[in-house]
């Protein structure tokens, strides 16, 4: 909590200065920064709400370098459990918590989350921080990437790496068993970017992650042999995919976009993801867009819907969802807006523009959610 | 590494040459920088999209046992 409220000072004093210094050099910075606000609210089938306020800044130095900065404000509220204390269904909503179960149990419990990104670019070259604090949980990860083009700028690739670092502290709990523990990531990834025509262009990418530590919930115990045991996932997990993207300009102005995904890691689980949208200019600055995402994955090596010994298959024992067979759809609808086609003479609306985002998210276990999303970019360009 | 995950290794490094090698062929027809008005058009950008990318990820990950897509690491615990 101490960490929160010392990163909310560190993030408001950020934006002060960051404000202070934008209207200190309003003259000579006001034709190159870029300012962004995005409100995002999440509601799902289990009445989990997420709020997210974002805020973005970027703007260029001299020399072809330029720093952007970003937060993020998150409220999380995950919900009471809704069943008499003491009955069955009291029982298997606390054994499969993603929250610490304590005497208020049968009370919403809400906390929050604070993320600050800083990235400095500086001609094809770019470093990165970023760290996410909340109660009980704190992440870092530091990043490079480089890229270079190639065929007279037809192909571009691009590499990237990064190490993150999460300490994890569990809340006091009436059964949680697991004290303080770590996380780390190793990340690398390759993308290459080719134009295919004058109007297709194609990107592939490929990943991997190994993933050190702590990975299971330590506020969820799974029911084995006759008795709720700990949750526990390996530690070590080797995760890696590759991508697809094809985007393609169609002679109406609009444009087509596909993706797929493959992913597989060495706890069994392979996934293939399917992707397109529709994006339509309706008239001159007004875009609209249609999504539609198809996923499905196979299930963990260790996951059992029930398990007959506390020792699980291999020592290790699962209550979480993501590790069996799903399959899941997206729809999605957006418009974004450019103000400028309406107030072209005006100083700050030709400047900006404004956008609405709607998904509707299900999968094969009975989960649904939908996602809200309406921001502000603002171009002093 | 057992036989399995080797087998995995070699599809995985089949798949990248054959796709390196779609990419170099690639190039042959790729457009004249003068012709690239319409590869430049927001709605055909990588870019603008990237942001809203990384947010799915996130969402994506705390409900689907996979991750990547986006050609960088999310960060961030996995809680919501």
């Amino acid at each position: 909590m101490q960490l929160t409220r010392r990163l909310g000072t560190i993030a408001l004093a950020t934006g002060l200065c960051a404000a202070t210094a934008s209207r200190c050099a309003a003259d000579e910075m006001l034709d190159t920064q870029t300012l962004g606000s995005l409100f995002r609210s999440f509601t799902d089938s289990g009445h989990v709400t997420v709020q997210s306020l974002m805020n973005d800044w970027a703007f260029p130095f001299a020399g072809q370098a330029a720093l952007s900065l970003h937060w993020n404000n998150e409220h999380v509220t995950i919900p009471a459990i809704a069943a008499a204390p003491g009955s069955a269904e009291a029982v298997d909503a606390i054994t499969t918590a993603s929250r610490p179960i304590t005497t208020n149990a049968f009370q919403d419990y809400v906390k929050v989350r604070n993320e600050i990104q800083g990235e400095l670019t500086r001609e094809h070259a770019a470093v990165d921080y970023y760290l996410s604090s909340e109660t009980d949980y704190l992440a870092q990860q530091v990043g490079a990437k480089t890229s270079r083009d190639f065929h007279d700028q037809r192909l571009n690739v691009a590499v990237g790496t990064s190490y993150g670092w999460d300490a994890i502290k569990p809340l006091a709990d009436a059964d949680t068993r697991t004290g303080s523990s770590g996380k780390t990531t190793v990340h690398a990834d390759a993308v290459a970017t080719q134009i295919l025509s004058p109007t297709t262009v194609l990107r592939w990418g490929l990943e991997v992650f190994l993933v050190d530590g702590l990975q299971h919930n330590p506020y969820r115990n799974v029911y084995a042999g006759g008795t709720h045991v700990p949750e526990r996932h390996p530690d070590h997990r080797q995760r890696r995919d590759t991508f697809l993207k094809l985007n393609q300009y169609l002679s109406n102005r609009s444009s087509l976009k596909f993706s797929y995904r493959l992913y597989n890691d060495n706890w069994g689980i392979t996934s293939h993801e399917l992707g397109t949208s529709v994006n339509q200019y309706v008239t001159h600055g007004l875009v609209a867009s249609y999504e539609y995402r198809y996923y499905t994955q196979t299930r963990a090596s260790f996951y059992r819907s029930e398990y007959l010994t506390t020792s699980g298959i291999d020592g290790y024992l699962s209550g979480d969802y993501r590790m069996n067979e799903l399959a899941s759809h997206l729809f999605g609808a957006s418009v974004q807006m450019d103000m400028k086609a309406l107030a072209p003479g005006h100083r700050l609306l030709s400047r900006t523009g404004l956008w609405l985002n709607w998904e509707r998210y299900f999968n094969s276990n009975n989960y649904s959610a939908n996602i809200l999303e309406t921001g502000v970019d603002i171009h002093f360009q | 590494m057992t036989p399995r995950d080797a087998a995995r290794c070699g599809r995985f490094a089949l798949a990248l040459a054959a796709l390196a090698a779609l990419l170099t062929l690639g190039t042959g027809c790729a457009a004249q920088a003068y012709r690239r008005e319409h590869l430049a058009d927001p709605i055909m950008s990588f870019k603008a999209q990237a942001k809203l990318d990384a947010r799915k990820m996130k969402s994506f990950e705390a409900r689907e046992g996979s991750t990547g897509g986006t050609g960088g690491a999310g960060g961030g615990c996995a809680c919501n």
